[in-house]
């Protein structure tokens, strides 16, 4: 970690001494390892120095993006030129307006040396007692565990100067059977957060629950939804549906449905960075503070998310959440949450009279159709039978297809309780989510096991 | 650099490891979008570092750094012996590696025309002109181009006495156009969906796919998507275009085939397969006319290269023989399972990620069939064209892939159009279904530039050879 003055003092004046119009920088600092292991052997064990500057500026209303991971005098003015060089060459975008002023952001405590300094051999001990539980009974475990510190400052000519230091941690693990599999994660930015005994015990009876699954037919049935399977639907209709591109391109589920009712009334939907019960971060790669934005509210279709490019075609404002500058896409959520219930995963399994609980999904797509939001995936690592309020049994797992319009219209619960779960851009963010119960929810394939 | 790297593997040498590679890449890239006219994003990025990986008494460990000074290599390299250290932890049997041949070698990929010496303007225009010609037909409200070109430098050395060079230029691209009506929209795209096609290639192959020519098409085609009715869910005869052959032949045969992946090292993630070991030389993967290989020298496919990231001499193996499944994807850590050698398919993203069995070009071996052929010879059925969606279970059993567009077969003739056609399967009933392979004529390697592997997650570039093929008794399903 280079720190804040370090990194202001290095970037600072190559902004001020620009020779474009406007000069933007975002750097990503930071170190990481992560172990990973299969049959109870770690097999991979991997650290990583690495940093990232970007470099946008702007003639006139032509823009330039260059970046670098090379830290050297030579290696920053290379960066800037190629992104001037550029510029000089561009169209005009219409819609830049200039680059973000400064504004305040909010304090948050995002780093924790502990975390910071975890070293491999503490990790390896952690794992080492998660294999030695699951041999008691005679399960193996894969997984991993990443823990690692990242610093992220965005300055620009019109006097922007963010900075924010993180840390992260990351468990997953799935206990294996010869015939069965439970899978149990957590997320944190202080490690001392995470219960690794609660989740192998989850994993492992998840795995001896499931053992022997018997096979179910396809068809509509009552689904209580793990929070990693709700999370998982959540990050596709993030993709398709809750940035200004989307919206603005009409693919999303939202474009042409603003005030419409989508799902039902007990669904809200929102981005909100600067809730420090998840991984909050509080401002966007502009350096732009984030704003709570409502995707979905009482079952209400509200809005998008959007960056100081995209805000200008729909006459609004930027929202804070500009992804790094190389990237087409914009804004997207990062910080994503659904409102929780008044129940919890207990009392939601003990209502069902029949239905199917799903730990998690594996490899689904939503670009079926994302106007209804339509998406395909499979159910893994622990898929359960439910009857008369109870696991009956495990179940071989099944594909479902099926519209999120349709399916989060159709919940009847939402636990109190939520769970944060990891995604790709953990260390500024993550999904925070309860468990579901949604009605008539469509499997429409099985697998043989 | 290259004493650096010389005197770090001395060193490491003298630590006692049992084997030690370092790979030093330098990756430059360049990005363009074009939307509706306006350009969305040109950004350009140069990426450099080192990574070293280290197995000590039979356990790995690996670290890696941007930061290319002296020091800084031989703190790597005593963090990476710490973290193998710390691996050994857990360690039951200690991994031995598969013998391998020295090489001092350098290999530079096919590139006629530099792709980071077009101009920007010349590249711009390209894109734009392919938005306005897009942008004619009425009805389209979103004309995506994108171009992408990346150079990869590497210098890799191991303890055994291997300095291999190699030099690889990357260069793809395409164009889709979106068609909305009364809040639905629909899609076509050139040459490929998700981005288009890829080579190891120069600018030539930009030039060569003359995406200006068939702008018209695809437009036309989204609109008229939009008119046409869902495909009816039926069991039917399906011909399925080449570049949707390419990501069936990528998620039901390339991913189930990697050793690692089998052995359970990809469960936690990506999964497992259903392509056991005691499976080698008995499944009946498909018919007898699906003939399968990885090959990691086709020429210009976007998996091809001289040595993989340990070290081994790109070379070609055969996957699936006459329909019966004989061989996998290996490293020489897995290899000596079955008493082999590597068959070169470790490759990493770069210098800071571990070398992984990823897929090369994994071809289907053209058939005798022209694609016209497969049509006439088809009384019922349909033609599928062009990825729109894909998921498969983690076993890589059950499928399911959405197409762009459908058209129905009847008495040999292509007819009605068909939206939103979904097909599904399981991987080995389907495969020996197939009765039609397109020939050589309608043979091309597809490059796939987004395959997903690993914690941290590794972007992998990968090929497909394939021509069209057709497949008996396929379940389709409506999206509806």
């Amino acid at each position: 970690m280079t720190g804040r003055e370090k990194i202001f003092s290095l970037l600072s004046p190559i902004v001020k001494k620009s020779p474009a119009d406007q000069t933007e920088t975002v750097i990503i600092n930071g170190q990481a390892g992560l172990t990973r292991y299969a049959n109870s052997t770690i097999h991979q064990n991997v650290f990583e120095v690495n940093s990232k500057i970007y470099f946008r500026v702007a003639l006139g209303k032509k823009i330039g993006v260059a970046a670098t991971n090379v830290l050297s005098k030579d290696g920053l003015k290379k960066a800037l030129g190629d992104a001037i060089t550029i510029a000089k060459n561009q169209r005009e975008t219409a819609d830049f307006q200039g680059l973000p002023d400064k504004l305040p952001y909010k304090k948050l405590k995002t780093h924790f040396k502990k975390t910071a300094n975890l070293t491999p051999l503490q990790r390896a001990e952690i794992i080492k007692k998660i294999f030695e539980k699951a041999a008691k009974h005679n399960l193996t475990v894969a997984g991993a565990f990443s823990t690692g510190e990242s610093e992220i400052a965005v300055i620009n000519s019109n006097g922007v100067a963010c900075y924010q230091p993180v840390t992260s941690a990351n468990i997953s693990m799935t206990a294996m059977s010869d015939n069965s599999s439970g899978y149990a994660d957590d997320l944190a930015r202080n490690v001392d957060d995470l219960d690794f005994d609660q989740l192998a015990e989850t994993a492992i009876r998840k795995c001896l629950d499931s053992k022997d699954p018997q096979e179910l037919q396809p068809g509509e049935y009552t689904v209580i939804l793990e929070p990693k399977a709700v999370a998982e639907l959540l990050e596709w209709m993030n993709y398709i549906g809750f940035g200004a591109k989307s919206f603005q391109d009409g693919t999303s589920f939202l474009s042409g449905k603003i005030g419409q009712k989508i799902m039902g009334g007990n669904v809200s939907i929102y981005d909100d960075g600067n809730d420090d019960q998840s991984m909050a971060f509080p401002f966007d790669f502009e350096g732009v503070p984030k704003k709570k934005v409502f995707f979905v509210q009482n079952g209400l279709a509200k809005g998008v998310v959007y960056d100081t490019l995209t805000c200008v075609k729909d006459k609004t404002k930027t929202t804070g959440h500009a992804l790094t500058p190389d990237t087409a896409e914009r804004a997207l959520g990062l910080n994503l949450f659904i409102k929780g219930g008044d129940t919890n995963l207990k009392k939601m399994v003990e209502s069902a009279d029949r239905g199917i609980l799903v730990t998690r999904f594996h490899y689904i797509n939503g670009l079926i159709d994302t106007n209804n939001a339509v998406m395909t995936g499979m159910t893994r690592d622990g898929t359960f039978y439910l009857e008369n309020g109870k696991v009956k049994h495990g179940i071989k797992n099944l594909r479902f297809t099926e519209s999120m319009l349709k399916a989060f219209s159709n919940v009847e619960q939402l636990s109190r309780q939520r769970k944060l779960i990891a995604s790709w851009w953990s260390d500024v963010g993550c999904i925070t989510v309860p468990a579901m119960k949604v009605n008539r929810f469509r499997f429409t394939g099985k697998t043989s096991f | 650099m290259k004493e650096i790297i010389k005197e770090t593997i001395a060193w490491l040498k003298k630590k006692g490891v049992d084997y030690a590679d370092i790979r030093q890449v330098k990756r430059i890239s360049e990005s363009i979008k074009v939307k509706n006219r306006e350009v969305e994003a040109v950004s350009k990025s140069e990426d450099v570092g080192f990574g070293i990986r280290v197995l000590y008494k039979g356990a790995w460990g690996f670290a890696s750094s941007n930061i290319l000074s002296k020091g800084e290599f031989k703190r790597i390299a005593n963090l990476a012996l710490q973290i193998a250290r710390a691996s050994s932890l857990t360690q039951k049997e200690p991994v031995r590696l598969a013998e391998n041949e020295i090489h001092k070698d350098k290999y530079v990929s096919p590139c006629q025309i530099d792709p980071f010496k077009v101009s920007l303007d010349e590249k711009l225009n390209l894109l734009i002109n392919a938005c306005d010609l897009m942008l004619k037909k009425p009805g389209i409200k979103v004309a995506d181009t994108t171009l992408n070109f990346f150079r990869s430098q590497q210098l890799f050395a191991n303890t055994e006495g291997s300095i291999i060079e190699q030099v690889i230029t990357e260069s793809g691209g395409g164009a889709t156009a979106t068609a909305a009506r009364n809040g639905e929209t629909q899609w076509r795209s050139y040459p490929n969906s998700h981005g288009g096609d890829y080579a190891t290639r120069g600018y030539e192959f930009i030039q060569e796919m003359e995406l200006l020519r068939h702008m018209e098409k695809i437009s036309n085609e989204a609109v008229a998507l939009l008119s046409a009715p869902d495909c009816p869910a039926q069991e039917t005869t399906v011909v399925i275009s080449g570049n949707q052959m390419a990501l069936q032949v990528h998620e039901s045969c390339g991913h189930p085939i990697e050793l690692d992946r089998v052995l359970g090292m990809e469960i936690s993630l990506a999964g497992g397969s259903f392509m056991t070991p005691d499976k080698l030389g008995n499944l009946q993967y498909g018919s007898p006319k699906v003939n399968i290989y990885a090959d990691a020298t086709t020429p210009g496919g976007l998996g091809s290269f001289g040595y993989d990231d340990e070290g081994v001499k790109a070379q070609r193996t055969e996957i699936i023989k006459e329909g019966r499944f004989v061989g996998y994807l290996t490293s020489r850590e897995t290899a000596p399972l079955f008493k082999q050698k590597s068959n070169g398919t470790m490759r990493a993203d770069g210098w800071n990620r571990i070398p992984l069995i990823r897929m090369t070009n994994i071809n289907l071996a053209p058939g005798d069939a022209s694609l016209e052929n497969l049509i006439a010879d088809t009384k019922q059925g349909l033609y599928l064209d062009t990825n729109k969606s894909w998921s498969i279970d983690d076993k890589r059993l059950n499928f399911q892939f959405a197409a762009e567009a459908a058209w129905e077969i009847k008495d040999g003739k292509k007819g009605q159009m068909y939206k939103n056609p979904i097909y599904t399967g399981i991987t080995p009933d389907f495969w020996n279904t197939c009765d039609g392979i397109g020939n050589q004529s309608e043979w091309h390697v597809w490059g796939v530039p987004n395959c997903g592997k690993g914690e941290p997650m590794q972007t992998m570039h990968v090929g497909h050879g394939v021509s069209p093929a057709r497949f008996t008794r396929v379940k389709i399903g409506g999206a509806k």
